[in-house]
């Protein structure tokens, strides 16, 4: 025989002072401000100890460096110049990849026909299609172009592929037992279902592209973020490479995580979670 | 002989602020089938789970066979197969071979008991070859082929349709007869403990033991005895007073 | 009617004949092929059109692949990346399964390793090649760093993942049923990691031989990735491709001539899922 008095009671509101005591806690031991901590210390550690040889710049340095960077407009002009490149490539490597994608996914004949090129073109590095455009195009413009064309399409058709592929037949079916004209299916049932393939190949995509387009400026450029970073090479300014590459990579990552990312999955949100690894 | 199969004292078990038990003491008798009915959430497969080791408890004691005999073996039938899906079904009951039984004595009590729940000839298959129900009768097999002193069951056949329990339900009723094994059987249907069982354990929802129904009906038993439909309205009274009781402490406590 | 294939005849009206010329008229039209032929004319047209020493044609290609691979120059320069590839290949596995088993054990451990995975997981080989050979020179050194770190978060990432896969039911029945821990290790435990070993083994690898060919463009004596570099800096692009087609061949042997059909045979006791490559 029970009453209410067995009922486990609500535990009380702890006192302010406890709460911000807590929360302060909270903050100084969340792992990842640990981590981020530590490894700046570990690099300060090294910094020191290398001092001598000066191959290690410190973290203060580093970011002296990338203020300097910033500052004078060095990394605007080159970040331009890269830009340009990247998404000039970068959109006709979308316009390949989807083109590809799409006969894939359709036909069985276009999915045996491209198979190998695509395999090819996932596996082959993307050092290989940067070297070969800067050999055979120089410094021009449509070196990088080339490159991201070729290394990124793959990836892009790709998930393309999958996307056509996984259209549902029976809502094509549906819309032809209701005769809707042509137009409306693709905008309300085709490129709705295509959407979160799109995003995803844009992505990928896009990452891969940056990738081979930073690497074709290494090997051949007179500009970009790429060709700084070669300068910096030669230079053996290690501080120089940290700066353009954390500079860069931030850039790329903002875009990737602040843009694409969210964009993905809020254009994802209708589908039931399937584990995503990264 | 009379040492009791499965002994419970003073049990008391928290999950953290939420008390599942509160200090509830009973015995198993050896060789009898007691079912343990109650509303979802109240506690049972916990109390399962505590007998076999599987969660910790708070304070008291939850011990199977005499008190010395703390190694004896138990069978856990689970509400899913759990078997391992890279194993084949011979390989999974191998898998629980205790240290003090050689391989060869093992495979054929195995195969002695594969063939008792009617698969005879699937223990070189995969369990993803096998259908819901020859898995849970896999699941069985492997429970009995310890020759445990009691056998746990966490509502066995509730994921299974009803054609293929009630199949399942006769032949642990033969092999609980012919194995003489102590079986503590949990389940939400009371047709079912009503017609397996000697006993009937009902939890509440505050951890306590509401009520305790022997049933001396002979077997085999039909639901459409006389004798039986008094024994269900009687469980049925019960379980509605423990619910109108619940419905009342609701409405009790304050709303904070 | 019969055929005389070299000194054997072969009667065409046979079954098994009739098989094997059926199959081959299939797989010659397939468009496999045609996609081969028509990017091997495309390409000859090209480089008959642009008459220079920087677009060579197919056969000059193949000519300088056969070279290289006929006077063991191939062998040669492959044991030496092959080397630094595994090598760098096992400590990434080592870290990465280290970092992975304790992200997927404890919510701390992921949240503290999160970052530095994700890093090493979107930062370009590019950097961390230039940076380990600014440190540690033309040595062996600095190809396996630069694997080590580009590597390890592709296996920590699959390793994590396992873990948190392990499934709790199987690991309480192995409980109730009092099984011995180092059973449980072997019979419970390994074979639910291993499509997940392998999926790291697959991306790790992956990766490690990609960044080493790049840590050997940069800087290095000897390997696919300095005579790759060589190639470069003469402008021979049938050097470039001779090197990577026959070094990408082996790479591409190892993955699906190895790996593909392990995880294909510890696979088998899964009800078949669709592949997407």
């Amino acid at each position: 025989m029970s009453l209410a008095l067995d009922t486990p009671a609500m535990p009380a509101r702890p006192p302010w002072n406890q709460r911000i005591a807590q929360n302060l806690k909270d903050l100084v031991f969340n792992r990842r401000w640990l981590a981020f901590v530590l490894f700046l210390a570990v690099w300060q550690a090294f910094s020191l100890r290398m001092a001598g040889v000066g191959l290690v710049p410190s973290p203060q340095k580093t970011i002296s460096t990338i203020w300097e960077v910033l500052a004078n407009g060095l990394f605007f002009e080159h970040l331009a110049d890269s830009m340009v490149r990247l998404l000039a490539g970068f959109l006709l490597a979308m316009l390949l990849g989807v083109i590809v994608g799409v006969l894939m996914g359709s036909r069985p004949f276009w999915d045996e026909f491209f198979k190998d090129l695509v395999i090819l073109g996932l596996s082959l590095p993307g050092l290989i299609y940067a070297l070969l455009s800067v050999v055979i195009f120089g410094v021009k413009l449509i070196a990088p172009v080339m490159a991201i064309l070729l290394a990124s399409y793959p990836f892009i058709a790709v998930n393309i592929r999958e996307g056509v592929r996984a259209l549902d037949k029976d809502l094509l079916d549906m819309t032809r037992a209701y005769k809707v004209g042509r137009w409306r299916v693709v905008r309300q049932v085709i490129l709705p279902a295509l959407l979160p393939f799109i995003l995803a190949a844009i992505r990928i995509g896009f990452t891969i592209a940056w990738k081979a387009s930073v690497l074709t400026e290494v090997f051949g450029a007179s500009s970009g973020v790429g060709y700084m970073i070669r300068i910096s090479f030669q230079l053996f300014a290690v501080r120089g490479i940290l700066a353009w590459s954390l500079l860069f990579g931030g850039v790329m990552l903002l875009i990737e995580y602040g843009i694409l990312l969210p964009a993905e999955r809020y254009f994802a949100r209708w589908r039931p979670k399937v584990k995503q690894v990264i | 002989m009379n040492t009791p199969a499965v002994s419970v004292r003073e049990l008391v078990k928290y999950f953290g602020d939420l008390r599942v038990f509160d200090c509830i003491s009973f015995d198993v008798d050896q060789s009898s089938l007691t079912t343990i009915v109650g509303f979802s959430g109240c506690g049972k497969t916990t109390l399962l789970n505590v007998l076999a080791g599987i969660e910790p408890l708070t304070s008291g004691s939850a011990e199977v066979g005499s008190g010395k005999d703390r190694t004896a073996r138990l069978g856990y039938v689970f509400q899913t197969p759990r078997l391992l899906p890279w194993l084949t079904i011979e390989q999974n009951l191998m898998f629980i071979r205790p240290d003090d039984v050689d391989e060869v004595t093992h495979r054929q009590r195995s195969l002695h008991y594969l063939e008792m729940v009617g698969l005879k000839g699937v223990e070189h298959k995969f369990p993803y070859q096998l259908s819901g129900g020859m898995q849970q009768r896999a699941g069985l097999a492997r429970a009995l082929c310890i020759e445990p002193a009691v056998l746990l069951m966490d509502e066995p056949f509730s994921h299974l349709d009803e054609i293929t329990a009630a199949g399942m339900r006769e032949e642990m009723l033969r092999i609980w007869q012919e194995t003489r094994r102590t079986i503590l059987f949990v389940t939400h249907d009371i047709q079912e403990a009503i017609e397996l069982g000697d006993r009937l354990i009902m939890l509440d929802y505050h951890g306590h033991i509401f009520d305790d129904i022997q049933i001396p009906l002979p077997r085999p038993r039909s639901f459409t005895d006389p004798a039986f439909m008094d024994i269900y309205a009687n469980v049925m009274r019960s379980l509605l007073r423990m619910q109108a009781e619940r419905a009342e402490e609701l409405q009790v406590t304050p709303v904070k | 009617m019969t055929s005389n294939v070299g000194s054997v005849s072969v009667d065409l009206r046979a079954p098994w004949a009739a098989r094997v010329l059926q199959s081959l008229k299939t797989s010659l039209l397939s468009p496999r092929w045609l996609a081969i032929l028509i990017i091997l004319v495309a390409w000859q047209v090209y480089a008959t059109i642009r008459v220079s020493r920087l677009v060579p044609t197919p056969l000059k290609v193949a000519i300088t692949t056969w070279d290289v691979l006929a006077s063991g120059l191939f062998f040669e320069h492959l044991a030496a990346s092959l080397v630094r590839i595994l090598l760098g290949f096992a400590l990434a596995m080592l870290v990465g399964t280290a970092v992975g088993v304790l992200m997927g054990s404890r919510r701390s451990w992921d949240e503290f390793f999160k970052d530095f995975v994700i890093l090493g997981l979107a930062l370009p080989g590019l950097i961390y090649a230039l940076l380990s050979v600014m440190f540690f020179g033309i040595s062996l050194l600095a190809p396996l760093v630069a694997i080590l770190f580009t590597s390890y978060p592709f296996v920590a990432v699959n390793i994590s993942e396992g873990v948190k896969a392990l499934d709790k039911d199987l690991l309480d029945m192995s409980h109730a049923y009092r099984v011995g821990r180092w059973r449980v290790v072997r019979q419970v435990i390994l074979p639910s990691l291993l499509p997940f070993i392998l999926a790291a083994i697959r991306n790790g690898f992956a990766i490690a031989w990609k960044v080493c060919t790049l840590v050997e463009v940069f800087g290095a004596i000897r390997g696919v990735g300095y005579m790759i570099r060589a190639s470069f800096d003469s402008y021979s692009v049938h050097g470039i491709l001779a090197w990577a087609l026959l070094f990408g061949g082996v790479m591409l042997a190892i993955e699906y001539g190895c790996m593909v059909p392990a995880e294909r045979y510890f696979g088998r006791w899964r009800p078949k899922v669709k592949q997407v490559i």
